[in-house]
């Protein structure tokens, strides 16, 4: 895709002040080593963006996102002023622990179809270090604009209408499990005003009910006890940013356990999609009912197959004495060792 | 020269029918644990309602000038429900499980009158539904849910019906004979919502 335009402010932080930084821009000339370098960050934008992101609306009742519509007026201007409003909205959100940035904006198009790029290099400081015909010079440098592997923030949007499109879209934001909140917040929440597309309880049912068919459908004991090991664990976890890949790797479930996990995704692309992951919402799908009983007897299953499972009588009511009766194959039998 | 209505009707049995049997199955998913659900549907626009839509005016003007992108609710869905309460604690779930642009309690205008009720939203569809045959990158981002008492959906489903017969200009009296049924699902669905918290939840 051929690109249109390109824009760069230089964003001062300017979160909670009364008199922030004034804030300079400048179109970016269409050849040089500058321009390469950003076209190739332009066409790599949809793999490195992975996060899909939609905003949310500033009121219920209304169909408006102020961060979008700041986007909708640089993609019909494309010019230095309606960029630098999306520059000032950065700037109100950035705090001096993010520091100085360099902000880029990029329109391409093709075919109808316009692609928007807004991405956020930080400033850095650095060593020149340059070779010369008798000998080495090295010099400090102040504000170099890396695309850090560790805080560079960027978002794409493709569409077509901008009334229909332009809603949802993809972002990459590579401090998005910080513990400091403020920082996994700044790029998606604060500035872009949005949220991930899939919400963390639909993302999480997803996982769940794909965990919970693979072990309702497989005969493969291993798969159901990598499955119980992993709703132990699993139902322990924080809310964290996670694909179903990552929570599986996370807690090393073997590979013939996730690829039978894998075949019961609609399809890959939501395998790997990450969302907010919320414990109870998987344990509410994926849930394990252990009865214990006083002469040692332990029964378990997963709740919703139990009564299936275990036939329950009672032989007296005052003593609270019952009779659990099952039937089936034998497929798995070990024995542990208990504490003493 | 190809029209509006065929290039809906294309797009209505490539995309929209096929996403909408999803969404229902997707839905009915999401929601299968609550119990005073009373049916769940999805239904891709018809090409009469498409066009007809499309074709609106407001003061002399074309209300729509691109429908095929400013027209929402090409898939409908609809989840009708018991009592009142339950409409508020669904469009809680409904916030949880999907993304929405919109959500608006539509009431009418003035505390004198009777009419339409309903929560809707405007929705994303959900990832899930889409495949290799109908892909997400090419097709409509959204789909409109409306929430609904049986009473609200009993009363609206009539109500459509007679405003779209070919004699459509209802009367004085006509119409406030709609209005006076309207008020009465509106006061079926009090009574049945105190009921439900007298008998159901122990409240007064």
């Amino acid at each position: 895709m051929e690109i249109g335009s390109i824009h760069s402010f230089l964003v001062h932080p300017g979160k909670n002040q009364e008199e922030p930084h004034d804030i300079n821009g400048t179109a970016v000339t269409k050849n040089g080593r500058l321009f390469d370098m950003l076209k190739r960050v332009f066409d790599s934008a949809d793999n490195e963006c992975q996060h899909h992101i939609s905003f949310v609306p500033d009121t219920e009742a209304e169909q408006r996102n102020e961060c979008r519509d700041s986007f909708l007026g640089y993609l019909t201007n494309c010019d230095v002023p309606s960029g630098r409003h999306i520059a000032k909205r950065l700037q109100g959100v950035t705090t001096n622990k993010s520091g100085l940035g360099l902000l880029f904006l990029m329109v391409g198009e093709h075919k109808g179809e316009t692609k928007l790029m807004v991405s956020r290099f930080p400033a850095d400081s650095g060593i020149l270090a340059e070779e010369k015909a008798r000998g080495l010079s090295v010099e400090f440098l102040e504000r170099i604009f890396m695309k850090s592997a560790t805080s560079y923030k960027a978002a794409v949007y493709s569409g077509r209408s901008h009334d229909r499109d332009f809603w949802k879209g993809k972002a990459v934001d590579k401090q998005i499990n910080s513990a400091e909140s403020y920082i996994s917040n700044y790029w998606i929440r604060d500035f872009l005003r949005s949220d991930f597309l899939t919400p963390g309880e639909a993302g999480t049912r997803r996982f769940a009910v794909a965990v919970r068919d693979a072990m309702n459908q497989t005969s493969d004991s291993k798969v159901k006890e990598d499955i119980a090991a992993l709703h132990h664990f699993v139902s322990g976890m924080p809310k964290k940013v996670v694909s179903a890949r990552d929570v599986l790797n996370q807690f090393h479930v073997s590979e013939g356990t996730q690829q039978e996990i894998k075949t019961k995704f609609h399809r890959e692309a939501l395998f790997e999609e990450r969302f907010r992951f919320v414990p109870d919402e998987f344990v509410k799908h994926v849930a394990f009912k252990t009865v214990e009983l006083d002469n040692g007897g332990l029964l378990t299953a997963s709740t919703d197959r139990f009564d299936n499972v275990f036939t329950k009588d009672i032989v007296d009511q005052l003593q609270e004495i019952v009779k659990f009766s099952t039937q089936g194959k034998v497929v798995d039998q070990r024995f542990r060792k208990t504490k003493s | 020269m190809t029209t509006l209505a065929d290039t809906y009707k294309e797009r209505r049995s490539q995309m929209l029918v096929p996403l909408a049997e999803r969404l229902e199955k997707h839905l009915r998913g999401v929601f299968e644990g609550y119990v005073r659900i009373d049916r769940i549907s999805v239904r891709a626009k018809s090409i009469e309602r498409f066009v007809a839509k499309a074709e609106k005016q407001t003061d002399g003007k074309l209300k729509y000038d691109d429908p095929l992108n400013q027209i929402q609710d090409q898939i409908g869905a609809r989840i009708v429900t018991f009592y009142k309460s339950d409409v508020d604690q669904l469009t809680e779930e409904v916030k949880k499980y999907l993304r929405y642009i919109e959500s608006r309690q539509i009431v009418p205008d003035s505390e004198r009158e009777f009419g339409y009720e309903g929560r809707h939203f405007i929705l994303f569809l959900p990832r899930d539904i889409f495949d290799e045959s109908v892909k997400e990158e090419e097709s409509i981002p959204f789909f409109e849910l409306q929430i609904k008492t049986l009473f609200q959906h009993a009363w609206s489903e009539s109500e459509h019906d007679l405003g779209y017969k070919p004699s459509a200009e209802l009367s004085s009296d006509q119409k406030r004979r709609l209005a006076f049924t309207a008020a009465q699902a509106w006061g079926a669905d009090q009574i049945f919502e105190e009921l439900y918290r007298q008998t159901t939840l122990g409240k007064p």
